[in-house]
């Protein structure tokens, strides 16, 4: 991949499971949790990707690092192609690439300390002696806004805001180039939230950081990302730069989402005209030969149900055959 | 306004941990309107389920202790029903929907028998009567086909037509006040979208007067009148829902608000940020309890709590250098 300010690059992924048939008897289907996402992460961006429950984010993100394996499309970390790898030989290029998981709750071993938990990533990729490895460890605590005294205490001890820097922490502790935030901050109370978006962006700046950053809570994308992806049924149907895709949102879809969620302020919601929309999200086990949202589509016709609507060009980006690019 | 519907006076709950002693819900008091939406909000622990759950007589006890108050409802206490008269309230004239509808609904029965249960039980309904006025609610909240649905297990629902259920079965006996805790946070906005639409639409048919506990500020504005806000198990601010976005006076309500993002800002500034970890309840300050985290802290604050003080028509406080907050508040624009 030649552009060198490319950190990572996914092209056409899939991620299809199995379901049915065998042991447990049923019909054989499939489910296409991620049908085909290309996306570009450029050097200190931070790209992000919304939808819906099962619309893909996370499939994605669990394929970028290697925890599912792709049906089909490609995975580069900046020269490297990583898709097809072992688990083996992709251990040297997780150091480029970490996570900060949901749940500070269950993402970190209740039985180590949080010495130990920030210090095992430098163990197994061999990194520092044990003497640098402590300061290491008392530099990223002071980073991340935890005072270094609590470096032998537990996990349950910290407060989920606190447990969420000790997760950033070990994410840190490599040095990596980009960092997956899957859902990172969902789980905090708003006012520790507010925090750890602050921690996530300051931390950006001075270790330039790129991020993918996935979230169901379009404000909390909104603020964080350079670039905003919005995912449907494993398909990311428009894209652009974050405010552009804000302001301006032009795929339906996009419009009902941003129209559905609620703002903190009453004036502007008496106001506001909801596009509710009618329906669930279908199931990701049918093939759809036209476009994935016709069925809920408030402008649909007749020529959305026979082919997709490609992703297409450069910039603001939306498939859907009705809006002009 | 009118005779309030339910009237919740100086309530007390504490909890026996392994830590001590949580005092979840300290002296709330609030009256419910008839055909209103009462917002409480708060973060995690902040005592807004546990003072519902208190009021509903679904705490376990132990570990809980009502340790004192009042909840009047028609004329009586419900604090101080026994099992058998507190259950021909529940689910008739109190009812409650919760943030899961997954484990509130049970999964060995089918939706007709966990829907006429209450009929049958509160309104007397024959098994033929019930079942077509189940599928009468059913269809009213927006499910369709339900004269074959209802006949499914809850699992065969997607997670908002769950909480559909969960709403339909919860105003099939009409009742006078809805309790509902975070009934939208585990869905999808789209979805959330429509189940917030369809709280609204039927409190207008039936006038039901409803309590809305919840974290989201966005679903606070969208839907509540007033607003009770709780921070470590105290109501530390009331007022109306446009008063309270327009200006709020507790500098922990300020902070709250503040640190939302929004999309609809310019979202290229740093968030505010509340200083601090939540309180531990078990170890909780003297004086106030916000002080630790307090950008306008003083000595008085850290001795002396605030009650909460009547400013105005239904407008309270619980902090005594608000009037110097919101001056100073003022002059940064």
């Amino acid at each position: 991949m030649g552009d060198p300010l490319v950190r990572l690059s996914v092209r056409d992924l899939q991620v299809h499971f199995p379901m049915g048939g065998g042991f447990m008897g049923g019909e054989k289907r499939t489910v296409r949790a991620v049908d085909g996402v290309s996306f570009d992460l450029m050097a200190g961006e931070t790209y992000g990707l919304v939808g819906e429950s099962g619309c893909g984010k996370s499939t994605t993100a669990r394929a970028i690092l290697g925890l599912e394996k792709p049906t089909s499309g490609e995975i580069w970390l900046g020269e490297n192609r990583i898709d097809q790898l072992s688990s083996r030989r992709m251990q040297p290029f997780r150091r480029d690439l970490q996570m900060i998981f949901q749940d500070p709750f269950a993402s970190l071993n209740p039985r180590m300390t949080v010495s130990d938990i920030v210090s095992e990533p430098m163990i197994v990729h061999r990194l520092y002696t044990p003497k640098q490895r402590r300061i290491e460890v008392a530099k990223l605590m002071d980073l991340v806004g935890l005072n270094p005294k609590f470096l032998n205490r537990y996990p349950h001890e910290f407060s989920g805001g606190q447990r969420q820097r000790i997760g950033i922490a070990r994410a840190l502790a490599v040095m990596p180039k980009v960092l997956v935030c899957d859902e990172s901050v969902s789980a905090l109370d708003v006012s520790i939230q507010a925090q750890i978006i602050n921690l996530l962006m300051k931390l950006q700046k001075e270790l330039d950081l790129t991020y993918l950053f996935i979230a169901h809570d379009l404000a909390v994308v909104r603020h964080i990302s350079t670039r905003v992806g919005v995912m449907y049924l494993g398909r990311i149907v428009e894209t652009a730069e974050s405010q552009e895709l804000y302001n301006n949102p032009k795929h339906p879809y996009t419009q009902a989402l941003l129209s559905a969620a609620p703002v903190p302020d009453p004036s502007s919601e008496a106001q506001r005209k909801r596009i509710i929309l009618t329906g669930e999200v279908p199931s990701p086990d049918r093939v759809y030969p036209g476009c994935p949202f016709a069925d809920r589509c408030p402008i649909v016709e007749d020529g959305c149900r026979t082919s997709p609507p490609p992703l297409e060009g450069n910039g603001h980006r939306a498939a859907c055959f009705k809006v002009e690019s | 306004m009118s005779e309030p519907v339910l009237q919740v006076e100086d309530l007390q709950v504490e909890f026996n941990t392994d830590h001590g002693v949580v005092r979840a819900v300290r002296n709330v008091s609030f009256d419910l309107a008839p055909g209103e939406t009462l917002g409480i909000v708060g973060e995690s622990g902040s005592g807004k389920s546990v003072t519902n759950l208190a009021i509903m007589g679904l705490l376990p006890k132990p570990p809980a202790r009502i340790e004192g108050g009042k909840a009047i409802f028609q004329g009586r206490d419900l604090l101080q029903l026994n099992r058998k008269q507190l259950s021909k309230i529940r689910g008739n004239r109190v009812a409650m929907i919760f943030q899961d509808p997954m484990t509130a609904l049970n999964p060995f029965l089918t939706v007709e028998e966990q829907m006429t249960e209450v009929t049958r039980l509160h309104l007397n309904h024959s098994r033929k009567q019930a079942r077509h006025y189940a599928i009468d609610m059913l269809e009213r909240v927006g499910i369709a086909a339900a004269d074959r649905r209802i006949d499914e297990y809850p699992h065969q629902f997607s997670g908002g037509m769950r909480q559909r259920v969960m709403i339909a079965m919860a105003l099939s006996c009409k009742p006078d006040v809805l309790i509902a805790d975070e009934p939208s946070t585990a869905l999808d906005v789209t979805i959330q979208a429509q189940i917030l639409e369809l709280m609204r639409d039927l409190q207008r048919e039936q006038g039901t007067s409803i309590i809305m506990i919840t974290h989201d500020m966005g679903v606070v504005a969208t839907i509540c009148h007033r607003v009770l806000v709780m921070y470590a198990g105290r109501i530390i601010e009331q007022a109306s829902c446009e008063d309270l976005f327009a200006t709020p006076h507790h500098p922990y309500t300020q902070g709250l608000l503040r640190s939302v993002p929004r999309w609809d800002g310019d979202g290229s500034t740093e968030l505010y940020a509340i200083d601090g970890q939540p309180p531990d309840l078990t170890n909780l300050p003297p004086g106030c309890a916000f002080n630790p985290r307090c950008r306008h802290t003083e000595s008085r604050c850290q001795t002396e709590h605030q009650q909460l003080a009547q400013l105005g028509d239904d407008r309270k406080v619980a902090c005594w250098k608000h009037d110097a907050i919101d001056a100073e508040e003022k002059s940064h624009g």
